[in-house]
């Protein structure tokens, strides 16, 4: 029996430049929940992500990953996360093939073509990602998720530039994930439909 | 990512993006074919002057590739990646500027006899030339690194760049040229090249390090 995963941040203080995104925020999250960032343009939704990874530090705050203060060094957490930011490091000289064994070398070609088809690029293995759209780039990114054991995934706007089926299966592949005691934090300003999420408000 | 996925992965992105490597060697070729037609093209002038020259032609070479090391990465978010990986972000520095040294530093190896007879270097001293190209260029590359993952995020970053590490590189163009030119003179050239090696060793110890704070604060 796995212990259930839990993420909580304490009295997070975030700043950039001047401004403040957050004082005194507070959320915990577990294994089974999707936590979805809101908040206008500008108003930090990446920046609480990419604290929550450790490459933003804030002025005052605390997280904890199953328990354990990782606030100093993320490495605990990082083993069990997936993130996905803005720019999702889809690899333009590669082929879609090549851009997701570089991030899980160890899945068979099986796997990898089950994942793109999961996304709909299965017709593209051999093209160059410098031909892909804007949407199918990020969807060579989100074939990762189809690949992965990890229980925390954190996502910078996933459902940008995909069209209304893209959207529907990520929504799917983000409930399964979630049943098996997965935790998603993501950023979206599209409205759910299958989802339930918990909001977290960053108010400007 | 695994490290041997990511280092093939360098390598087939250097191997893709062979026009700029081959840029820089085009680059080397032409500075030591022009430089006898500027100046002199005597064999009494060019042959004291080819270690010089060479290695000129060399640390520029190496300059304009490692200038935008980590440019496309930051573009494309991989950096971001770097740092989720769970790898040390040193580690895949090193990795990155060592395939990146393979692929430049092989070519300009082959090319070097044959330069260097153009330049009228005596064949006896070829082999010093190698030795200090091998044993010096590591500094050049990792100094270099630093020097990119400082100016990664910037817009016209490269000319701050030049200005960083162009001091840096001068202690080992004085130490490279010592050695080939006390060869010349049969003198004793071990100590230049040691001294080479503890460059390049030190430059290994440092720069990954420094390289990695860099791109972290780059990155946020």
């Amino acid at each position: 029996m796995q212990a259930v995963t839990t993420l909580c941040v304490e009295n997070l203080w975030l700043e950039r430049g001047d401004r403040d995104l957050c004082r005194g925020l507070s959320f915990s999250l577990q294994g089974g929940q999707v936590a979805r960032i809101i908040g206008e343009n500008g108003a930090g939704k990446s920046s609480l992500l990419k604290y929550l990874v450790g490459t933003l530090s804030a002025v005052e705050g605390s997280v904890a990953f199953n328990g354990e203060d990782i606030s100093a060094h993320r490495d605990v957490l990082i083993q069990d996360l997936l993130y996905i930011g803005h720019t999702p490091g889809v690899k333009s000289v590669f082929t879609v093939a090549e851009n997701l064994k570089l991030y899980a070398p160890h899945s068979s070609n099986q796997e990898l073509e089950y994942a793109l088809t999961q996304v709909s690029l299965d017709a593209y293995w051999d093209t160059p990602a410098a031909q892909l759209s804007a949407g199918q780039k990020r969807r060579v990114a989100l074939a990762r998720l189809w690949l992965t054991q990890k229980p925390v995934w954190l996502l910078d706007e996933p459902f940008t530039a995909l069209d209304v089926s893209g959207v529907e299966v990520l929504e799917q592949r983000i409930k399964d994930h979630v049943i098996t005691g997965g935790i998603v934090v993501l950023t979206t300003h599209q409205p759910l439909h299958s989802l339930n999420p918990v909001t977290i408000e960053l108010a400007s | 990512m695994t490290l041997s996925s990511f280092f093939k992965a360098e390598l087939l992105t250097l191997f893709r993006r062979k026009q700029s490597i081959f840029n820089a060697l085009i680059f080397f070729v032409m500075v030591v074919t022009l430089f006898p037609l500027g100046v002199d093209p005597s064999p009494d002038f060019l042959a004291p002057a080819a270690g010089g020259i060479i290695w000129c032609a060399i640390a520029l070479a190496i300059l304009m590739s490692v200038e935008s090391l980590f440019k496309e990465d930051y573009n494309d978010g991989s950096l971001e990646q770097w740092l989720v990986s769970g790898h040390s972000v040193s580690v895949l520095v090193l990795l990155k500027v060592f395939a990146q040294w393979l692929m430049v530093v092989i070519p300009l190896v082959l090319a070097l006899p044959f330069l260097s007879k153009m330049l009228f270097l005596a064949s006896e001293l070829i082999p010093v030339m190698l030795v200090s190209v091998l044993v010096g260029s590591p500094a050049l590359f990792l100094i270099g690194a630093i020097g990119a993952a400082l100016t990664v995020s910037l817009r016209g970053g490269a000319v701050l760049m030049l200005l960083l590490i162009l001091p840096l590189y001068i202690p080992v163009i004085i130490f490279a040229t010592g050695a080939v030119r006390a060869a010349q003179l049969e003198m004793p050239f071990t100590g230049q090249l040691a001294i080479l090696g503890a460059i390049s060793l030190l430059a290994l110890a440092i720069s990954p390090l420094m390289a990695a704070i860099s791109i972290k604060a780059s990155v946020s």
